[in-house]
């Protein structure tokens, strides 16, 4: 079981994102803003973030740098209704571990969930 | 005086009264005195000097039974006897080679002279010259031999000036010719230096002299520059500057100068060179163009002469149809420069106008085409004399342009330049010209032609039209994009709901059902993506005007 954090300013995508991995076993926060996100990583641990790149105040991307400078060995996704170039570089670049484009399928998202965790786990078993 | 010496007398004044009148040159004349005096008079030498009314002095005119040493002495005798022969006495002296006033003491006493008798030659109340007899034995002159010299001295006086008279009228004639030929000649050339040449060659050859040289005025620096010469070495023409030369002062001031001796003329600048080449006199008279010296020519002699008057006047009416044929000539060098001038520039704009990439037309006032350059006459296929003249509104009739746009009239009209773009077919393929006219007004402010540049702005259209599109798919990919992922939210949402609820009922008509929305949701997510990468699209008819787009 992972602490999953997701946030994306459409209320509905967060909530189906919570119900498909809260059946997998997974605890998720759902959030819809950026700042009261941000302050649940600060204060919370966060496994795994899913990100939607377009929020209202601020882009997924930037959140991911913030998120990544308060919790360093959390994992995250990206998601994105409008995939580019420039952006899948960027995410990559800050740490993200998946890019996903909208809209995912249900097994895709669970698959990736669980490939992004297992490699937290191998990552941990090798550094013990 | 005894009967046998007047019958003396009378035999020798015959004599040279024969003598004398039997030749018409007065150098014959005056040599021929001088070798029959001695005997007849029982003298040894006699000389014959003339005034040369110019500088006062006596020159040389003949000489016999003396030495060229004696001759070429500094002054002829003293003071006192040549005031006296001025004066039109005659002056008789014995022991002359004991006087110690006299300059050249010397050569008297080497010559051996002892006694001199000098006789003024007067004619017609004028001194002209004076008659010396000198004898290497003392001797006194008596008051008889004194008298009868003098009557032989007016005889010689008569025969000189006949023999000059005669000699100036035929001279006079033949400068009269000459001056005539060389007017001829000059004035049939408008070549500056045939002219030059023409009068550097006859002038000496009529005057009998070596060699003739012209020095033009450069009027920015007022120095003179030699343009023609005749009978004279390199040497001597490169000995210096002139300019400062009193000769040539005075001639360039409007006098001629005759000089008789350079070697011993203050006039003389350049004593040694002269000397050097052989020159004895000289003659400088001034090239006059109307009333403006224009230069100096300089007519130079190889014997001692003295000019005459007449020689002077030819001389000068010579420099002067010279001077006129040299400023026509001049006039018309420069003309002809001007005019090669004016020739080469009209060459060097029609190679820019033939060179330059536009099309480029001028019409008059009338619309007809008076210039057309290369490109244009290129371009319509015709050449510049098929062209010229052309009435400009026939060269468009087969062209898409309607005359009110015509930008050619619109500046006849408002005075104001005008553009105008429009479609040309060339071949099947169509061409967009951007005409530009401007007026070329005349001192009265209207427009006397119009200027008409006319560019090929296909490419350009074209780039144009492909920037206008890219901008076009541009804001159809972003807007595109947009919608795909604002949709792409709520779908993902909507799908993965769906796809919980298909998983949680058991009803099989309800299962079909959420399964047949989860089908059309992948569909619309399809649609999305494909949004989300296009590339271009393309329109198509859909009802009436209505247009649908093909996403690429």
């Amino acid at each position: 079981m992972a602490e999953i954090l997701t946030l994306d300013d459409v209320q509905d995508a967060t909530v189906l994102i919570g119900k498909i991995l809260t059946k997998k076993g997974h605890k998720v926060h759902c959030f819809t803003e950026e700042d009261k996100a941000i302050a649940y990583a600060k204060e919370n641990v966060v496994d795994l973030a899913i990100l939607d790149i377009k929020l209202e105040k601020m882009s997924g991307v930037e959140v991911l740098e913030l998120l990544k400078k308060i919790r360093p060995s959390m994992k995250a996704i990206m998601l994105t209704g409008y995939p580019t170039v420039e952006t899948a570089r960027e995410a990559i670049s800050l740490g993200a571990d998946e890019y996903c484009v909208k809209p995912i399928d249900r097994d895709e998202l669970e698959e990736k969930v669980e490939k992004v965790l297992k490699a937290r786990g191998n990552k941990s078993a090798m550094s013990v | 005086m005894s009967l046998l010496q007047e019958q003396k007398y009378l035999k020798v004044y015959q004599k040279v009264t024969k003598l004398t009148s039997m030749v018409l040159d007065h150098q014959q004349v005056m040599d021929t005195i001088v070798r029959s005096l001695p005997d007849l008079l029982a003298v040894d030498a006699a000389t014959i000097r003339l005034l040369d009314t110019e500088t006062g002095q006596f020159v040389m005119g003949a000489a016999h039974g003396l030495s060229a040493e004696y001759l070429s002495r500094y002054s002829i005798d003293t003071e006192e006897t040549m005031e006296m022969i001025r004066s039109g006495y005659p002056v008789a002296k014995t022991d002359v080679d004991l006087e110690t006033d006299h300059h050249d003491q010397e050569l008297v006493q080497s010559e051996g002279v002892k006694s001199v008798l000098t006789l003024p030659i007067i004619f017609q109340d004028s001194i002209i010259g004076m008659l010396r007899l000198l004898t290497r034995d003392k001797r006194i002159f008596t008051a008889d031999e004194i008298s009868f010299s003098m009557a032989l001295a007016e005889q010689v006086g008569i025969a000189i000036s006949n023999s000059r008279m005669f000699t100036e009228m035929e001279n006079q004639v033949d400068f009269m010719k000459e001056v005539q030929e060389i007017s001829t000649l000059v004035n049939s050339s408008l070549d500056l230096s045939a002219v030059l040449d023409t009068i550097v060659e006859r002038l000496p050859r009529s005057l009998g002299c070596k060699g003739c040289s012209i020095r033009l005025l450069q009027s920015q620096r007022n120095q003179l520059e030699l343009v023609a010469s005749y009978g004279l070495s390199e040497t001597y023409l490169q000995r210096g500057h002139v300019e400062n030369e009193k000769n040539v002062e005075a001639a360039l001031s409007g006098s001629p100068v005759s000089i008789f001796d350079v070697r011993q003329d203050d006039r003389i600048f350049y004593k040694k060179n002269m000397e050097e080449e052989g020159i004895q006199s000289l003659l400088s008279v001034p090239i006059r163009a109307g009333n403006e010296v224009i230069g100096v020519l300089r007519i130079l002699s190889d014997v001692a002469r003295c000019f005459t008057s007449s020689e002077i006047n030819f001389a000068v009416t010579a420099a002067e149809v010279g001077g006129v044929a040299i400023r026509n000539a001049k006039t018309y060098q420069q003309i002809t420069l001007l005019f090669n001038q004016i020739e080469e520039n009209e060459r060097f704009l029609a190679d820019i106008l033939d060179c330059i990439r536009p099309q480029l037309l001028v019409v008059d006032k009338d619309k007809h085409l008076i210039l057309a350059n290369k490109v244009f006459q290129k371009t319509m296929s015709r050449s510049e004399n098929e062209l010229l003249g052309c009435d400009y509104d026939g060269l468009w009739q087969n062209q898409d342009c309607d005359e009110d746009e015509c930008p050619v009239t619109r500046v006849l009209t408002t005075g104001k330049s005008a553009t105008f773009t429009h479609k040309i077919m060339q071949d099947t393929e169509v061409h967009w010209c951007e005409r530009t006219a401007s007026p070329m007004l005349g001192s009265d402010g209207e427009v006397e032609y119009v200027i008409e540049v006319i560019r090929d702005i296909t490419t350009k259209r074209q780039l144009e039209e492909e920037q206008l599109e890219r901008v076009k798919l541009q804001g159809v990919v972003e807007l595109a994009g947009t919608v795909a992922h604002e949709i792409n939210s709520p779908l993902f949402a909507a799908l993965g709901t769906a796809q919980l609820l298909e998983e949680d009922l058991e009803n099989q008509d309800l299962i079909d059902d959420v399964n047949t929305i989860v089908r059309n949701l992948k569909e619309i997510g399809v649609l999305t993506k494909k949004m989300t990468s296009m590339t271009g699209f393309e329109s198509r008819d859909y009802v009436g005007d209505a247009k649908i787009v093909v996403i690429k």
